[in-house]
C-alpha cells in the first residue's frame, strides 16, 4: 500500500532524552495513507514517547517532524469527562452554537452522523461514567474521528478491552484505513499485530531495531526482536500435593451484595485456579473481600496466619504510594512483619535490601532504588506491586491482572513466578480478563458471570469454546 | 516566559515576591519601603531584647505549627490549634495555680497536662471523624470557639483567681515558671523545647512504623488502607497527638510568659501556624526555620507600627500574601511539570 504513495508522517532522526535515559534514540518512521502500522516494545521502550512526539505533544531534542494533515491521538488512559454526556464529550470545545447558546439539535444530529459514518454505534445522550470502557474508548475515537485526522494515533486502544470489543474495535479501525486513514498503533498485544497490522516496527531501548510486514514475520520473531533474545521460558508445571488453603462458600458482598451473589470455590496449596470473566462480572467485589476491604455476608476461611499475597487491580490508586521510592514502597502491606522493622522502627537496611530484590528478580527498569514510583513506567511499575506480593513466600497469593499493561517479556517473567510460588506450594487464585493466560497457568478454570461461578473446568479437560460462551453468558 | 515562571517558583523568587509585596504595603501605607523594612529588621533582630521577643513569637507559632504538621503529613486538615492551644493552656494554668510541687516535677508535670488538654481537644475531632466520619475540617474548627467560651467562663467562674479582677486564673508562683533561656528576655527555655519537638518529629515520620503508616494514609488512603493499616486508630491518634503538641505550647505560653492563664493567650497563634506550617513545607525542621520568619514579622511588625507608623495590621496582610505566593509557587511547579 505505500508503493507509489507519499508519507503523511514523516519522523527524522528523533532523539529524545529524560534525565537518566535515552527515550527515544535516533528513530527515523514514516506513515503512508490507508496502512496500520504496528509499533511495538516493551514497557520503557520509547514507543509511547515517539507518539507523543508525533503527535506535537512532546518536543523532541532534534529531529524532524513532518505530518500532512491532521493527527489524532486516542490515549492509554482516557481522556474523557465523565460527568458529561457522549455528545458533548465529542464536541468539547467545538459546539455549534446558535447566538451564545450551544445548538444541542445540530450537535446532536452531528454525533449520530459521525457515528454512523464510520459505523460506531453510540448513544449520544449517555453520561460517559456509566458507560462500560469499550463504549467510552468509543468516544474518545469519534473526538478524534471528527477533526478528520490524515494520521490517527492509539496509544494500547485494547488495554481495557474484552476479546469482543477488540474484535470491534479492529473492524473499525481496518474501515477506517480502507478510506485512507494512516494508523499507527502502540502495542505489545502480538496476536493482535499479527492479525490486523501491515506493517511493524520493533522498539528497543529507545530505536527501532526491527521494520517489517506483518506477513512476513512471526509473533515468535517479533517477541524475541523485542526482547533482544529469546524470552525467558514460563516455568514448568510440577507435581505439587495438595492441602486446603482458602475456602469460599456463599459469598455475597459488593454494591447492594449485588455485584458477588453466592460463590464458593476452594484454592488448595500447589495449585493455581483462573477466575475466567468478561470485566464487571464480580471479579473486583470479589477480590476486595478476600483483600479484607469491602464488608461481605458468607465464609471465606484461610489458615490462620497464613501470609497473603496480594496484587490489586489498580497499582497506582490501591497498591503503590506514588510520591515514594522503590524502597518505601517495598515494604508497604508488609511494615508489620518482623523483618521490615526493629520494634518500633523501621528496618531500613532490609527494606534497601528487598527492593534491590525485587528490581533484580523483576528485571524493574528504573535510574535508582530511590526513584520516586510515579516516574516509572506503568510496565516497571506493576513489576513492583507483583515482586513485593511475593517476595514473602506466600502461602497464598491473589493475582488480579497480574500482567496487565506489561510487556511479554516481562509478562513471561510474572507468570513464570506465579508458577514457581505455586510449585513450591502456595496456593494462587488468578483473576484474569485474558483467557490466555488463565488458560496456561491455571490447574482448575471457574468462570464468573453476573456475580456467580457459572462453569468449573479441570485443566485437563478444558473447552475454550465453551469457556467463551459461559463468559459471554449464553450456554 | 517559561524561565522567567520557572525563576520565580523558586524559593529565591518567592521572597523576592513578597518582598515586592512587603513594599507595595508600605507604599500604601505611606511609608517609604527603606524606612519600613529598617523598621521592621531592628525591630525584630536590632537588639537582645528585640532577638528575645522575636525568639518568644518563634516558640508561640512553633509548637501549633508542628502539631499542625504532622496532622496535615496524615492528610488531616486541624485547623484547631488554636483551640487545642487554648485547652493546653488552660489545664496547665489551672492546676499549676492550684497545687505545690517540686518545681522540677511541677514544671514537668504543666507541660505534660498542656499535651492533655490540647491533646483531649484533638483526640475529640479524631474521635469524631473516625467513629462517625464527621469532617475534621468542620469538627476542628467548631471546638476552637467551645474551646474559647469553655475557657472564658471557667477562669469567669469556678477557676478564677481569687485576686484577680479579670477573667483569669491566680498567678503560679515564681518557682514554677519556665526557666530564662536567654538572660534579661522574656524567653524561656520553652524553645528548646519546641526545637527538640520538631527534632523527634522528624525522626517520627522518617524512621518509624507510625510515621511510615501516616505519612502514607496522607499519600494515598486507599493503598495504605489495602496495606493493612488502621485508618480510625490512625485517624484519632494523628489529631490526639497533633492537638496535643499544640497543647505544650499553649503550656509553655502559660509557664514562661504569662505566667496565669486567661483567654487573651494567643493572638490567634493557631490561624497563623497554618501558613507556618505551609510554608515550611510540612517538614519539621523547615518548620522551624518558617517559625523564625513569622516570628520576625509578628515581632518587628509592632516596631514598625511604632516608629514608621505601618500599621501592624499590614503584617497580617504580608501573612496572607505569603500564602497566596506559596499556593501559586506550587500552581506554577506543576504547570512546568506538565509542560
Amino acid at each position: 500500500m505505500q508503493g507509489s504513495a507519499q508519507p503523511v508522517l514523516l519522523l527524522r532522526d528523533i532523539r529524545k532524552t529524560y534525565p537518566g535515559v535515552v527515550a527515544v534514540d535516533d528513530v527515523d518512521l514514516e506513515l503512508f495513507p490507508g496502512e496500520i502500522h504496528a509499533l511495538v516494545g516493551e514497557n520503557g521502550a520509547g514507543k509511547s514517547t515517539l507518539a507523543s512526539i508525533a503527535f506535537g505533544e512532546v518536543r523532541p531534542d532534534r529531529g524532524t517532524v513532518e505530518a500532512r494533515g491532521a493527527v489524532g491521538l486516542v490515549h492509554q488512559h482516557f481522556e474523557l469527562a465523565g460527568r458529561l454526556r457522549v455528545w458533548e464529550n465529542v464536541l468539547l470545545g467545538r459546539e455549534p452554537r446558535r447566538g451564545w447558546r450551544i445548538d444541542a439539535a445540530a450537535a446532536h444530529a452531528h454525533v449520530i452522523a459521525l457515528a454512523q459514518r464510520n459505523g460506531l454505534e453510540i448513544d449520544p445522550d449517555a453520561f460517559v461514567d456509566e458507560l462500560p470502557v469499550g463504549i467510552q474508548q468509543r468516544v474518545e475515537l469519534l473526538r478524534e474521528l471528527d477533526r478528520e485526522p490524515a494520521i490517527l494515533l492509539l496509544d494500547e486502544p485494547t488495554a481495557a478491552l474484552a476479546p469482543a470489543e477488540i474484535a470491534s474495535f479492529f473492524a473499525t479501525v481496518t474501515a477506517l484505513a480502507k478510506r485512507g486513514t494512516a494508523i499507527m498503533i502502540v502495542t505489545h498485544k502480538l496476536a493482535e499485530v499479527m492479525a490486523y497490522a501491515h506493517r511493524v516496527s520493533v522498539m528497543r531501548h529507545g530505536g527501532i531495531v526491527e521494520r517489517t510486514l506483518a506477513v512476513q514475520t512471526s509473533g515468535e520473531q517479533l517477541a524475541r526482536a523485542m526482547v533482544g533474545g529469546d524470552l525467558p521460558p514460563v516455568a514448568a508445571r510440577a507435581a505439587t500435593t495438595h492441602a486446603p488453603c482458602l475456602r469460599v462458600a456463599d459469598l455475597h458482598g459488593g454494591e447492594d451484595e449485588r455485584a458477588v451473589r453466592g460463590v464458593t470455590f476452594e484454592v488448595r496449596s500447589g495449585e493455581i485456579v483462573g477466575i475466567a470473566g468478561v470485566e464487571g462480572n464480580g471479579q473486583s467485589a470479589l477480590a476486595d473481600a478476600l483483600a479484607g476491604v469491602i464488608p461481605y455476608r458468607g465464609t471465606i476461611e484461610r489458615p490462620p496466619h497464613a501470609r497473603i499475597g496480594i496484587i490489586p487491580q489498580d497499582r497506582l490508586a490501591e497498591a503503590l504510594v506514588p510520591n515514594w521510592s522503590i524502597v518505601e514502597n517495598a515494604i508497604l502491606g508488609r511494615q508489620y512483619r518482623a523483618r521490615s522493622r526493629r520494634g518500633m522502627l523501621i528496618d531500613r537496611v532490609h527494606a534497601r535490601e528487598d527492593a534491590r530484590q525485587i528490581v533484580e528478580r523483576y528485571d524493574v527498569r528504573t535510574p535508582s532504588l530511590d526513584a520516586t514510583v510515579k516516574h516509572l513506567s506503568g510496565g516497571n511499575q506493576q513489576k513492583v506491586v507483583v515482586g513485593r506480593a511475593l517476595i514473602d513466600a506466600p502461602s497464598l497469593i491473589v493475582a488480579y491482572n497480574p500482567t496487565r499493561g506489561i510487556d511479554v517479556g516481562a509478562s513471561a517473567l510474572v507468570q513464570s513466578r506465579l508458577m514457581q510460588a505455586r510449585n513450591e506450594g502456595a496456593a494462587v487464585l488468578l483473576i484474569s480478563f485474558e483467557l490466555d493466560e488463565i488458560l496456561s497457568l491455571a490447574d482448575r478454570i471457574l468462570v464468573m458471570y453476573r456475580g456467580t461461578i457459572v462453569g468449573a473446568f479441570e485443566r485437563e479437560a478444558v473447552e475454550r469454546a465453551q469457556i467463551g460462551r459461559l463468559m459471554a453468558g449464553i450456554a | 516566559m517559561k524561565r522567567t515562571l520557572s525563576t520565580l517558583s523558586g524559593p529565591l523568587g518567592a521572597i523576592l515576591l513578597i518582598v515586592v509585596l512587603m513594599s507595595l504595603a508600605m507604599v500604601v501605607a505611606g511609608t517609604s519601603p527603606i524606612d519600613g523594612f529598617s523598621a521592621l529588621f531592628l525591630g525584630a533582630l536590632g537588639g537582645r531584647n528585640e532577638l528575645g521577643e522575636t525568639l518568644v513569637a518563634t516558640t508561640s507559632l512553633l509548637f501549633p505549627a508542628l502539631g499542625i504538621t504532622l496532622a496535615f503529613r496524615a492528610g488531616l486538615f486541624n485547623i484547631g490549634a488554636e483551640g487545642q492551644l487554648l485547652m493546653g493552656g488552660l489545664f496547665a494554668g489551672a492546676v499549676g495555680a492550684a497545687i505545690a510541687l517540686p518545681p522540677v516535677v511541677e514544671i514537668t508535670l504543666l507541660l505534660l497536662l498542656g499535651a492533655v488538654g490540647g491533646g483531649i481537644w484533638g483526640g475529640i475531632a479524631g474521635w469524631m471523624k473516625a467513629r462517625f466520619g464527621a469532617s475534621e475540617i468542620i469538627a476542628t474548627l467548631m471546638l476552637n470557639f467551645v474551646a474559647a467560651f469553655l475557657a472564658l467562663d471557667l477562669v469567669s467562674g469556678p477557676l478564677k483567681g481569687p485576686l484577680a479582677s479579670g477573667a483569669e486564673t491566680a498567678w503560679l508562683a515564681p518557682q514554677y515558671w519556665l526557666p530564662t533561656l536567654l538572660p534579661h528576655t522574656r524567653l524561656s527555655i520553652g524553645l528548646v523545647v519546641a526545637l527538640a519537638i520538631a527534632v523527634v518529629l522528624q525522626f517520627v515520620f522518617t524512621r518509624t512504623v507510625f510515621g511510615y503508616d501516616l505519612r502514607a494514609v496522607g499519600e494515598a488512603p486507599e493503598a495504605a488502607r489495602r496495606s493493612g493499616i488502621d485508618l480510625r486508630r490512625l485517624t484519632w491518634l494523628s489529631l490526639a497527638l497533633s492537638g496535643a503538641i499544640a497543647g505544650v505550647g499553649g503550656a509553655v505560653i502559660v509557664t514562661g510568659e504569662l505566667h496565669r492563664f486567661n483567654t487573651q493567650l494567643s493572638p490567634g497563634y493557631g490561624f497563623t501556624a497554618i501558613a507556618v506550617a505551609l510554608v515550611g513545607d510540612l517538614n519539621p525542621l523547615w518548620v522551624c526555620v518558617a517559625a523564625f520568619g513569622f516570628g520576625i514579622l509578628e515581632a518587628g511588625g509592632l516596631a514598625m507600627q511604632a516608629s514608621a507608623q505601618v500599621p501592624k495590621d499590614a503584617i497580617h496582610l504580608i501573612e496572607g500574601l505569603i500564602i497566596l505566593v506559596l499556593a501559586a509557587r506550587r500552581y506554577v511547579a506543576a504547570r512546568t511539570e506538565v509542560a
